[in-house]
């Protein structure tokens, strides 16, 4: 991972100072941030909801060596699919559902998800990973909420380029390659 | 405007009009082929290199775009956020259909046609498959047998360059093969687990592709980026665009007229024979007449009905060419959408380098050495073994470090999805007719499709689920997950019939040649012409049958009989 280079490139894109590094950091950035990016307006979700959101899919793919779901700008895609493509008949339940988390947090101690400890966060978080099948309510807010962080994070420009390096040009097919997980 | 005159006119320019076009004018014909839609630039139209990060919606689709222009197009895989430009805007080109029987009809207009986006698998017919209608009573017998058609694949094959490995299987014959991608591990393994455990009866081979692995004639082998559907830059699949109307204009023969939407053949009584066709002009939408000696219509399976249908005259007022009363009847597609996909327990320590377009095939099993009870004919599996990578993201437990670890360096188990491809039987009630009601952008009379499935399809279609689940527990895969779909007729693009071919001109359209019994110089040579449509992918049968048909028409040319 060139980290340099990624973080000049999301640098000049997001007029960022610097990249949070980690999930906490990202969301108190969250709201400041949100205002200095009046270019990339939020339509769907409100400044609650987006705070949500990025506070979720940074947990889920977080800052590490390489860039987290935040600095790849996952939570304006999520928008993006919210706004443009998905139908008022899946926007609801979503948004339902992340009014659903917030109530759940009220059970551990939080008005809101994002006011959680980080314990608490992830405790939380699990418990809905478990609920991913779930038709209605706060697991399936999670459930597409993963889906779409973890394919707007992929299909990023950094991370398909940087990360992945995916390559267009193959001299022969190979299916017998040697390989080892870097896990 | 006074009449264009050619030797030959091509109505169409995808794979079987591609076809026509190189081999008539290498033969030294003046021939136009007229094309209803757009011209195609690869430099400006192939997309198959655009990352998601380049598309507003990532490659997930532009959803409402599609809902509002193409309802029907949709369905297909391929009508994606890349490619749905090679797709009709459907509110230009209706159809209709009775209620509850839906068809869903993917076109290509433009320059090409499906040739461009199409899945590049070419299979061999055998007598297996040109006997059954007569073995079993069912339609009419084919004209021809695989001996007739033999000498013409291997014509087409060595031009096309087709990557395949031989078997020596007697209902699936070799054909003329460069040598093929690999397998890769996983399906290598499966390959010797089911050859120990069905006998070698269901077999798993490479799938035979029109995607060339060494250079041919001026094309560049393929680069493995694995999304064909797009388009190809280096030219390595094959298609009307990347091969045979470069060849047709090397000639200086060809004149190609985009835009050039054909509205019926010209029949004159005297002669009884056809002058040429009618055409509107896609943008101004006038009409003009285009004469030639000879017309080949290759417009697609139902749009070269269509014109017939449109073409009628007071001698022939149900059809040009419909003296049999069979133009429009028998339309047949094949049946997809059975089979599994599971886990596989093996080969985790390899992994690919490339991507293929696809993968793998398992011949035909059923009715070929024993007898099914309960359906005739057969189907094959296409088929792979993949690593899902990152994108089993979305279903695997987990979120954190550890777990965006995973997606990036590691790929997940290999997991084998066998695909069922199946014979459609031809039936008479099955049929496409002129809805007097309906008229397309450019006001030529549209298409009524009654078409349906029948029991033999759907008892085969749960066979496929029986028999894809049985190879993967052979495999030993955890986690099978059968399915079945009950979509539509057509969405496996392999519609075919209409203006079948036959022995006999009260019961068929056409001759053993694709020439109408009625109208001489008149030639259908796209899937309109099929008798029946065993469970082989198509195109290559077109290609061969095309080429068999020009030969045959410039020998009465010369021969002045035409």
């Amino acid at each position: 991972m060139r980290r340099r280079e990624v973080v000049q490139f999301l640098g000049a894109a997001l007029a960022l100072p610097f990249i949070p590094r980690r999930a906490e950091t990202a969301i108190k950035l969250g709201e400041a941030l949100h205002r200095r990016l009046a270019d990339v307006p939020f339509r769907t979700l409100n400044r609650e909801q987006q705070a949500l959101v990025t506070n979720i899919a940074e947990m889920i793919i977080p800052e590490t060596d390489t860039p987290g779901a935040t600095s790849v700008r996952v939570p304006e895609f999520i928008d993006l699919i919210l706004t443009e493509w998905a139908s008022e008949d899946e926007r609801a339940p979503f948004l339902a559902g992340l009014a659903d988390i917030d109530k759940r947090a009220a059970t551990l101690g939080a008005s809101r998800f994002v006011d959680l400890p980080t314990a608490k966060k992830a405790e939380l978080l699990t418990a809905l990973d478990g609920a991913r099948d779930d038709k209605t309510g706060a697991g399936l807010a999670f459930a597409r909420l993963k889906a779409l962080t973890v394919y707007g994070y992929f299909t990023s420009k950094v991370v398909d380029q940087d990360i992945l390096k995916t390559e267009m040009f193959f001299n022969g097919y190979q299916g017998n390659v040697p390989f080892t997980p870097a896990v | 405007m006074a009449p264009m005159t050619y030797d030959a006119i091509v109505v169409g320019s995808g794979i079987s009009g591609g076809w026509a076009a190189k081999e008539l004018t290498e033969h030294g014909l003046k021939t136009i082929v007229l094309e209803a839609g757009r011209p195609i630039d690869p430099a400006v139209d192939y997309v198959e290199h655009v990352r998601p990060w380049e598309k507003r919606y990532r490659g997930m689709r532009n959803r409402k775009q599609l809902e509002r222009y193409q309802p029907v197009q949709r369905h297909t895989g391929a009508c994606d956020e890349y490619a749905s430009k090679f797709f009709v805007n459907d509110l230009d080109n209706p159809y209709s259909t009775p209620d509850g029987k839906p068809f869903y009809w993917i076109r290509g207009r433009q320059v090409g046609g499906r040739s461009i986006m199409w899945g590049r698998c070419v299979y061999r017919w055998s007598d297996l498959d040109f006997e059954a209608n007569a073995r079993e009573g069912v339609g009419v017998d084919w004209p021809l047998r695989y001996k007739d058609l033999a000498p013409w694949w291997s014509y087409v094959e060595k031009f096309v360059g087709i990557q395949g490995r031989k078997e020596g299987l007697a209902h699936l014959p070799d054909g003329e093969f460069m040598p093929p991608w690999e397998l890769n591990a996983a399906e290598a393994r499966g390959r010797e687990i089911l050859l120990q455990k069905f006998g070698g009866e269901r077999l798993i081979t490479n799938a035979r592709l029109a995607v060339i692995t060494e250079n041919h004639l001026g094309r560049q082998k393929c680069h493995l980026c694995g999304t064909c559907y797009r388009g190809c830059i280096t030219l390595s699949y094959f298609s009307s665009i990347n091969a045979t109307l470069p060849a047709a204009r090397k000639t200086g023969n060809l004149t190609l007229r985009p835009f050039s939407v054909v509205h019926s053949v010209i029949y004159d009584p005297q002669t009884r024979k056809a002058t040429g066709v009618r055409v509107v002009d896609g943008n101004t939408k006038e009409m003009f007449d285009v004469n030639a000696k000879v017309v080949f219509l290759c417009a697609s399976a139902l749009e070269s009905t269509r014109i017939l249908l449109n073409s009628a005259t007071a001698e022939f007022p149900n059809g040009l060419g419909n003296t049999s009363g069979e133009l429009g009847h028998n339309l047949m597609d094949h049946i997809m959408d059975g089979g599994a996909v599971g886990t596989l327990p093996f080969a985790r320590d390899k992994r690919e380098v490339g991507r293929r377009p696809d993968a793998i095939y398992v011949p035909r099993f059923r009715n070929v050495k024993t007898k099914q009870k309960d359906f005739l004919r057969g189907y094959g599996f296409e088929g792979r073994a993949f690593r899902q990578g990152w994108e089993r993201g979305s279903e695997m437990s987990g979120f954190g470090a550890q777990f965006k670890r995973s997606l990036i360096g590691d790929l997940g188990p290999w997991q084998m999805d066998f695909g069922g491809f199946g014979e459609m039987l031809p039936r008479h009630e099955n049929h496409i007719e002129i809805d007097r009601n309906l008229v397309d952008a450019w006001g030529i009379p549209a298409l009524r499709i009654n078409c349906a499935y029948s029991e033999n399809e759907k008892k085969m279609q749960e066979d496929m689920v029986v028999t894809a689940v049985e190879m993967l527990e052979a495999m030993g895969a955890t986690d099978i997950k059968p399915y079945k779909e009950d979509n539509p007729p057509g969405l496996v693009i392999h519609e075919t019939g209409t203006a079948r071919m036959g022995r006999d001109p009260k019961t068929s359209v056409l001759n053993g040649h694709n020439q109408v019994w009625d109208v001489p110089n008149v030639f259908v040579t796209d899937g309109a012409c099929m008798a029946s449509t065993a469970n082989q992918n198509p195109s290559i049968t077109y290609m061969a049958l095309t080429a068999r048909a020009v030969s045959y028409a410039v020998g009465q040319m010369k021969r002045r009989e035409l």
